[in-house]
């Protein structure tokens, strides 16, 4: 029970953060999967790191330095370290 | 007032005839303000009002004298930034050749060598221009 409430919010933190990510960028949001880019889906330049640390803030109240974003490549990683900054 | 508009160009890397901010009122990390007196000769005045390029500039000159001023209060060289990008501008009114405009300026995020700053620009209580902007500081 507690497993599943814990996935269960997980999986709605994935579909929220899909959701707003397709929005703030104009991308399909079937594109946003865990194998693919964060960086080419996405298409972000360096400045438009800022505004998805402003999306993250705002939407899952999670502040991320340019550190945090060192390691991540795929929305894997990225999801990992959202999961990880949640403590889920 | 920190720094007045004599001094100015100790804290930034602009100079005459595109120097847009006057006296830098307050500095913190968290706040910057500053004023900025509308001269009949400068640049980005047009039929005797100042331009929306000039708001946004003075904006962004506010940002440049409060780091600059940050960085030599704190014992480091000051850097030179650069607008990246400039977002949800809205300009409700143009201060006209002798109005002294009041500007707030509100670092919102920091990422790596990137600012977000969010800013007013004021006449007498009235706004004129709100926006964001993207500063690059250099490494």
């Amino acid at each position: 029970m507690y497993a599943n409430d814990v996935k269960m919010s997980w999986e709605e933190v994935i579909e929220e953060t899909r959701d707003f990510l397709s929005e703030e960028f104009e991308v399909d949001r079937d594109l946003i999967l865990p194998e693919n880019s964060l960086k080419d889906t996405l298409d972000l330049d360096s400045l438009d790191y800022v505004d998805l640390v402003v999306l993250i803030d705002e939407n899952l109240n999670i502040k991320l330095t340019g550190e945090d974003f060192k390691e991540i490549v795929t929305f894997g990683d990225f999801y990992q370290l959202v999961r990880k900054k949640l403590a889920l | 007032m920190l720094v007045a508009k004599e001094a100015i160009t100790d804290y930034i890397p602009h100079r005459a005839p595109f120097v847009m901010v006057g006296n830098l009122v307050s500095a913190t990390r968290e706040r910057f303000e500053s004023d900025f007196e509308i001269a009949g000769d400068n640049v980005l005045v047009r039929d005797g009002f100042f331009q929306e390029t000039g708001l946004i500039e003075h904006m962004a000159q506010t940002c440049a004298a409060s780091f600059g001023y940050l960085d030599k209060e704190e014992g480091r060289a000051p850097k030179i930034g650069f607008i990246g990008a400039v977002s949800k501008v809205l300009v409700t009114e143009l201060p006209p050749v002798g109005a002294t405009i009041h500007t707030v300026v509100t670092p919102l995020h920091q990422l790596g060598n990137i600012y977000l700053v969010k800013g007013e620009s004021s006449l007498d209580g009235r706004i004129l221009l709100g926006c964001e902007l993207k500063i690059v500081v250099s490494e």
